[in-house]
C-alpha cells in the first residue's frame, strides 16, 4: 500500500496535479473546480449578491469526480478559484491480476501496473467479462490532483 | 330573456323580504341566485347570430343587417337592461344593503349585486339608441351616482378599510370605474361626475389613486394586499384613458385631468422613494435578480410612465431634481448606510426615468414620446435633456476609479439598462422622412402648431444629435461599457446587461456605427478584444459571444465591403492565429489539457461563434476566411479534446452557426471545402464516441454525461440540417456545378446514426430533429438512397422501423412520410422499368425491404394501438407500398381471410379489403385525388375490420 502512495506523490511532483487559478464568475456548469482540496465537477452554479448593493458571489455545487460525493462552496465572483487539471489517458488493457490490479500498455510501450480495477461494479464487470472474452479493450484513466482512476472503457473490436 | 325578466320580477318580490332578515335567510339565498342568473345572462356572448347587443368588452359592434325581429328584440332588451326604472331599482336595492353596514358587504347577495352593477357599467353597443350617446351617458351617470358612495370620499373610504371595513365594495368601485373609462373619452369620463358635483371624475380617480398609493405604504407587509389589487385596477383605468386601444381615438386630457395626473405621479414617486429607502438594506435579493423582467413591476412602471408623459414638464423636472439630489448625496458619501439608501433610490429613479423617457425598442424603432417632443424649450432647459444629462453625469462619474467604489453593481446595472433603452430613442436619431404628421394622432399634432413640435425636436437634436452633443455622449457610453466589462470583475449581471442591451443598442443603427468606428474608445475596445487580453477573457461565455457579435456588427458603419472585411479580419484573425499556433505545438498533448489553455480555447470559440452569428453580407467574406483558416486546428482540437466534452460542444456549436451563416453565400468551390470539413469533423467525432461506455461513480455525473452527448448530437444534426438547406438556395444553379449535398448529408447521417442510441432518442427534441432530417432527406432525395452503402441503408431502414414504434405522434407521422416517399420513389421506378432502390431493396434474407414495411404497417394498423390522427399519414405511406407489391398484399389478405373458420367472417374480411381498393385506378403516378380516395377508403376499412379482427 505504501508503494502506491509513494507513487502518487511522485506523480504530483511531476506536475500532473497542478491547479490553475480562474475567476469564479467564469466557472460554468460542467467545468472542474477544487472544493475542499478535492477535484469536483460543477453540477450547479448560482449567483447572488451580498445585500442589494453588494457584490456578486457564486455558489458552487460540485461532485467529487473520484468519490461521487457532493461538495459545496461559496466564493465572491471576482475572486479566483482553483481549477484542477483533469486529464484522461487511454491505455490498452493487457492483464488483470488476481489481486485486482490491472496492467496497462502505455503509448511508448511501457506497462503501467499501479492501478486497481474501478470500484464501480458495472464498469468492473464489463472490464472483467470483456477481458475474459478476449476482447480488445481500451480503458480511459482519469487523473487529477495526483489521483487516478479508470473511468471509461471502449471496445475496439475482438482480437 | 323572459327568464331575465321573470327573474327580475321574482327578485323584486323576494328582495324586500331578504332585506328584512338578518342576512342569512332563505329569501336572500333565492335573491342571490336570481341575481346571479341575471349576471350570467349579461355575460352571454351577444355578438352571435343576432348581433344585437354589444356587451362590455365585446363593445362596439357595427350595425349588422338588423331584421325587424331583431330590432324588436333590441327594444325589449333595452327596456329590460337600461330603462331608468329597472336600473334605479337595482341601485336602490344595493343602496339598502350598503346602509346595512360592514357586516353585509361580503354576503353573497351583496357580492352578486355589485357584480351585476359593474357589468351594467360595461354595457355598450347597439342596445343604446343612436342619439349621440346621450342615453348611454345618462345610464352611466345613474350608475356612477350609486357607485360613488363606494369610493367617495377616498380618504374616508380608505381609512375605513384600513380600520377593518371590508375592502370588497371599494374594489368593485374601482372595477366599475375601469369599465366606464373603457367606454368613454377622457373628457366625457370627466363630465360624468360634473353633472351632479363640483369636481370631475378624473379628480376623483386621481385622489382615489393617491389614497391607495399612500395606503399601500402603510400596509406594505401584507401580501397579497387589497391595495395592490386596487392600484392595479386604477392604473389600468389610467392606461385606458391615456392610451386607448385604438390610437386614432386618442384625445388630450381636459385641464383637470392634467392636474389629476400630475398629482398621481408625484404621490407615486414620493411613495416609491420612501419604499426604496426602507428596503435598501434588505438582505433577500432573490426576487431582485429578476427585477427588470418582473412583469408586474414592468406593467406598473409603464402605466406610471404613461401618466408621467401627460405632464412631461412636471414629471421630468421632478425626476431630474430627485436624481441630482440623490446623486449629490451619494457623492458626499455620508456613511455607508445612508449611501446605500440613496443608491437604492437613485436605482429606482433611473429605472423609472427609462420608462418615462423611452419605450422599449424590441423589434421596432422607438421614437421620442410625442408629449415630450411637444415641450418647447431651449436645448439647455428642455426637461428631457436635463434629465438625460443628470443621468449621463452619473454614468460619467462612474468612470472615475475612486468614485466607483461608492457605486454598486446594482446601480451600474440600472445605468446600463437605462442607456440601452435611451440610446435607441435619443442618440443621434435618424430623421429622414419622418415628419411629425406621420405620428398616429396626426390631427391632434396639427392643432399645436408644427413649429412647436419642431422646437422640442430641435432641443433634443442639439443635445444628442450627430452635430450636437451626440458624439460626446457616445464616447462616455462606450467608456462606461468598457469599464463595466473590465473594472467590475465578476459582476455577471452587469456584464450581461452591457453585452446584451447597451452594446447591441449602440451598433444597431448604421449612422451610430459610423461614429463609433471613428472613436478612440471603440478602437480601444476592439484592440483589447483582438489581442485576447486577460481582462476580457475573464468574461462569461454568453458575454463573450455578444461582445464579439457587437464588435463585428459595427463593421456596417464602414463605407465599403473591403474595409468592413478588413476590419472583421483584424478583429478575428489574431484569435484564429493563436488557435493555429496552439494546434501546431509539439507538446500539444500536455499543453492543451491545462485548464488555462482550455479556458482560452473555449473563449476564442465562443467569440468566433458570436461573430459568425452576426454575419452580415458585408462581412461574410471575412468570417468565411477566418473559418477556413481554422479548419485544420479545429480538427486537431476535436481529436485532442475528445475527453473534454465542453470544448467539443463549443467547437460543434461554432461550426453549426458558422455553416448556417455562410451556407447561403457559398460558391461551389467553397461549398466543397465546407462539406469536406464537416464530413471530417463528423468522422473524428464519431471515431471517439462510438462504442464508448463510460461509467461514473455518481448518478448525477452519469446523467450529465448523457446530457452532454445529447447536446452534441443535436448540434451535429443541426449541422446536417444546415447543410441540407444549401440546396434550397441553389435551385437556380446547375446541379453538376455544386457538390452533392444529399451525398454529404447521407454520409453524415451514416456517421452519426450509430451514435444515436435508443436511450438518446428518448429525448423528444433530439428524436424529432433526427426524424425531421430523415424525412426531409428521403422526401427530397430518395434516388440517393439507392446509392449509399448497404450498411448505411439498413441503418436508415432500422431507424424507420424504430420511428414507427415511437410514442410521439409527430415522430410516427414523420416516419410515415419518409416511408411513403421511399415507396413512391420505388413505385415510380418500377413503372418506368428502372432499378429503383435496386439491390438495396433486398435484405440479406432476400426479402424485399419495402414488403417488410408493408407487412409491418398492416400489422400496425390492424392490431396495434395508435392515434386516429395517424390514419391519414399511414394511408399515404401504405398506398405506394401496396402498389409496389400487390402480390404480397393479396397474400396478406388471404392470410387474414383464412384465419376465420366461418363463411360470414371470411365474407366480411374480403368485403372490407374490397372496399379498400374501391375506386383506386392504378396509374404510373399517384396523384392527389387517388391519395384522398385511398385515405377515406382506409378509414372505412379500419372501421369495418379493426374492432372485428381484434375481438376475434
Amino acid at each position: 500500500m505504501s508503494d502506491e502512495e509513494h507513487h502518487f506523490d511522485n506523480k504530483a511532483d511531476a506536475g500532473a496535479s497542478k491547479t490553475y487559478p480562474q475567476q469564479a464568475g467564469t466557472i460554468r456548469k460542467n467545468a472542474y473546480i477544487v472544493i475542499k482540496q478535492r477535484p469536483c465537477k460543477v453540477v450547479e452554479v448560482s449567483t447572488s449578491k451580498t445585500g442589494k448593493h453588494g457584490h456578486a458571489k457564486c455558489h458552487f455545487v460540485g461532485i467529487d469526480i473520484f468519490t461521487g460525493k457532493k461538495l459545496e462552496d461559496i466564493v465572491p465572483s471576482s475572486h479566483n478559484c482553483d481549477v484542477p487539471e483533469v486529464t484522461r489517458t487511454d491505455y490498452q488493457l493487457i492483464d488483470i491480476s488476481e489481486d485486482g490490479f490491472v496492467s496497462l500498455l502505455t503509448e511508448n510501450g511501457d506497462t503501467k501496473d499501479d492501478l486497481r480495477l474501478p470500484t464501480d461494479d458495472q464498469l468492473n464487470a464489463q472490464i472483467s467479462s470483456g477481458f475474459h472474452d478476449g476482447k480488445d479493450l481500451v480503458v480511459t484513466v482519469m487523473s487529477a490532483l495526483g489521483e487516478e482512476q479508470i473511468c471509461a472503457l471502449k471496445d475496439i473490436g475482438p482480437k | 330573456m323572459s327568464c331575465f325578466f321573470g327573474g327580475g320580477l321574482f327578485t323584486i318580490m323576494v328582495a324586500s323580504k331578504a332585506l328584512e332578515g338578518q342576512g342569512e335567510n332563505q329569501e336572500s339565498a333565492i335573491c342571490t341566485v336570481a341575481i346571479r342568473l341575471m349576471t350570467q345572462i349579461l355575460n352571454w356572448e351577444f355578438r352571435g347570430k343576432l348581433a344585437v347587443l354589444g356587451k362590455s368588452r365585446a363593445s362596439t359592434l357595427s350595425s349588422s343587417p338588423a331584421s325587424r325581429k331583431s330590432s324588436e328584440q333590441l327594444q325589449l332588451w333595452h327596456d329590460l337592461l337600461v330603462s331608468p326604472a329597472k336600473v334605479t331599482w337595482i341601485l336602490n336595492f344595493y343602496e339598502h344593503i350598503h346602509q346595512k353596514g360592514n357586516a353585509w358587504l361580503d354576503l353573497p347577495l351583496s357580492v352578486v349585486v355589485r357584480q351585476l352593477i359593474v357589468l351594467m357599467c360595461s354595457l355598450n353597443g347597439s342596445i343604446f339608441p343612436t342619439d349621440g350617446a346621450g342615453t348611454q351617458e345618462q345610464h352611466l351617470q345613474r350608475l356612477l351616482n350609486c357607485i360613488i358612495s363606494w369610493i367617495d370620499p377616498p380618504e374616508y373610504v380608505i381609512s375605513a378599510v384600513l380600520a377593518g371595513t371590508s375592502e370588497s365594495e371599494m374594489l368593485d368601485g374601482c372595477r366599475a370605474l375601469l369599465a366606464i373609462a373603457t367606454l368613454c373619452s377622457p373628457s366625457s369620463f370627466d363630465q360624468l361626475l360634473l353633472s351632479f358635483r363640483q369636481t370631475g371624475t378624473l379628480s376623483l380617480l386621481s385622489s382615489l389613486t393617491c389614497g391607495i398609493i399612500k395606503a399601500s405604504c402603510v400596509r406594505e407587509s401584507e401580501e397579497p394586499s387589497w391595495t395592490y389589487e386596487a392600484l392595479e385596477v386604477l392604473l389600468e383605468t389610467w392606461t385606458v384613458i391615456l392610451q386607448p386601444a385604438d390610437l386614432s381615438q386618442k384625445v388630450p386630457l381636459p385641464p383637470s385631468g392634467i392636474e389629476a395626473a400630475s398629482a398621481v405621479f408625484q404621490t407615486f414617486v414620493e411613495f416609491e422613494m420612501k419604499l426604496s429607502e426602507s428596503s435598501a438594506l434588505d438582505e433577500d435579493d432573490a426576487d431582485d435578480m429578476a427585477a427588470f423582467s418582473d412583469e408586474a413591476r414592468e406593467d406598473r412602471l409603464s402605466a406610471v410612465a404613461l401618466i408621467a408623459r401627460t405632464v412631461p414638464s412636471v414629471s421630468l423636472s421632478l425626476l431630474t431634481m430627485l436624481v441630482s439630489k440623490c446623486f449629490s448625496e451619494i457623492r458626499q458619501s455620508l456613511g455607508s448606510e445612508t449611501t446605500t439608501r440613496c443608491l437604492e433610490q437613485l436605482h429606482w429613479l433611473t429605472i423609472l426615468s427609462g420608462h418615462v423617457l423611452a419605450d422599449p425598442g424590441e423589434g421596432e424603432t422607438p421614437t421620442v414620446p410625442e408629449s415630450i417632443l411637444a415641450v418647447s424649450a431651449e436645448p439647455a432647459t428642455h426637461p428631457a435633456v436635463s434629465l438625460s444629462f443628470a443621468l449621463i453625469d452619473v454614468a460619467q462619474q462612474s468612470l472615475d476609479a475612486t468614485f466607483r467604489t461608492t457605486l454598486s453593481p446594482r446601480m451600474m446595472e440600472a445605468i446600463v439598462w437605462f442607456f440601452g433603452r435611451w440610446v435607441e430613442t435619443y442618440l443621434m436619431p435618424d430623421h429622414a422622412g419622418r415628419g411629425p404628421s406621420s405620428t398616429p394622432s396626426g390631427h391632434e399634432g396639427q392643432e399645436v402648431s408644427v413649429g412647436v413640435l419642431f422646437d422640442g425636436r430641435n432641443a433634443l437634436n442639439a443635445a444628442f444629435g450627430k452635430d450636437g452633443g451626440g458624439p460626446a455622449v457616445l464616447e462616455i457610453l462606450v467608456r462606461v461599457a468598457l469599464t463595466s466589462l473590465t473594472a467590475w470583475r465578476g459582476e455577471q449581471v452587469l456584464q450581461e446587461y452591457v453585452s446584451s442591451r447597451l452594446l447591441p443598442a449602440l451598433v444597431r443603427r448604421r449612422n451610430v456605427c459610423v461614429q463609433l468606428l471613428s472613436m478612440g474608445s471603440w478602437q480601444e475596445l476592439a484592440t483589447v478584444f483582438a489581442r485576447q487580453d486577460q481582462m476580457l477573457l475573464s468574461l462569461s461565455d454568453s458575454v463573450q459571444r455578444a461582445l464579439s457579435g457587437c464588435l463585428c456588427r459595427s463593421a456596417q458603419g464602414l463605407a465599403n465591403a473591403d474595409a468592413a472585411n478588413q476590419y472583421v479580419k483584424d478583429l478575428l484573425m489574431p484569435m484564429a492565429a493563436s488557435l493555429a499556433e496552439f494546434s501546431g505545438r509539439k507538446d500539444l498533448a500536455t499543453f492543451s489539457q491545462q485548464p488555462n489553455v482550455i479556458h482560452q480555447v473555449s473563449c476564442v470559440l465562443e467569440r468566433l461563434r458570436g461573430a459568425a452569428r452576426e454575419t452580415i453580407p458585408r462581412t461574410q467574406k471575412a468570417i468565411f476566411e477566418v473559418g477556413v483558416s481554422i479548419m485544420k486546428p479545429l480538427l486537431v482540437f476535436m481529436e485532442i479534446y475528445k475527453n473534454q466534452p465542453s470544448v467539443v460542444y463549443l467547437l460543434l456549436k461554432y461550426v453549426v452557426v458558422w455553416v448556417d451563416a455562410e451556407v447561403v453565400f457559398l460558391e461551389p468551390k467553397d461549398t466543397t471545402t465546407v462539406f469536406n470539413f464537416c464530413v471530417q469533423l463528423l468522422s473524428v467525432y464519431s471515431a471517439h464516441n462510438i462504442g464508448k461506455v463510460s461509467v461514473s461513480t455518481s448518478r448525477s455525473l452519469q446523467n450529465e454525461a448523457q446530457t452532454e452527448k445529447y447536446k452534441d448530437l443535436r448540434a451535429l444534426l443541426q449541422l446536417l440540417t444546415n447543410l441540407s438547406s444549401k440546396d434550397l438556395f441553389d435551385f437556380a444553379l446547375h446541379a453538376d456545378e455544386n457538390p452533392d449535398v444529399a451525398q454529404v448529408v447521407y454520409l453524415g447521417l451514416n456517421i452519426i446514426t450509430p451514435l444515436i442510441s435508443a436511450d438518446l432518442l428518448k429525448y423528444p427534441k433530439l428524436c424529432r430533429q433526427y426524424f425531421t432530417l430523415l424525412m426531409h432527406m428521403l422526401e427530397v432525395y430518395p434516388e440517393k438512397v439507392a446509392k449509399i452503402s448497404p450498411e448505411g441503408f439498413s441503418q436508415i431502414l432500422g431507424t424507420l422501423e424504430f420511428g414507427l414504434r415511437q410514442q410521439d405522434v409527430e415522430v410516427v407521422n414523420m416516419t410515415l412520410s419518409a416511408l411513403g416517399a421511399l415507396g413512391v420513389f420505388q413505385y415510380q421506378a418500377l413503372c418506368k422499368g428502372d432499378d429503383g432502390l435496386g439491390t438495396q431493396s433486398r435484405t440479406s434474407g432476400g426479402d424485399d425491404v419495402l414488403s417488410h414495411f408493408l407487412k409491418l404497417l398492416m400489422h400496425f394498423l390492424l392490431f396495434e394501438d395508435y392515434s386516429n390522427d395517424l390514419v391519414e399519414p399511414a394511408a399515404d405511406a401504405l398506398l405506394p407500398l401496396i402498389l409496389c407489391n400487390t402480390a404480397l398484399f393479396e397474400k396478406l389478405k388471404q392470410e387474414l381471410v383464412q384465419r376465420h373458420q366461418d363463411v360470414v367472417s371470411q365474407e366480411r374480411v374480403s368485403t372490407a379489403f374490397h372496399s379498400l381498393s374501391k375506386g383506386i385506378e392504378i396509374t404510373s403516378t399517384i396523384d392527389r385525388s387517388i391519395r384522398r380516395k385511398f385515405r377515406s377508403n382506409l378509414f372505412v376499412f379500419l372501421n369495418d375490420l379493426r374492432g372485428f379482427l381484434r375481438t376475434r
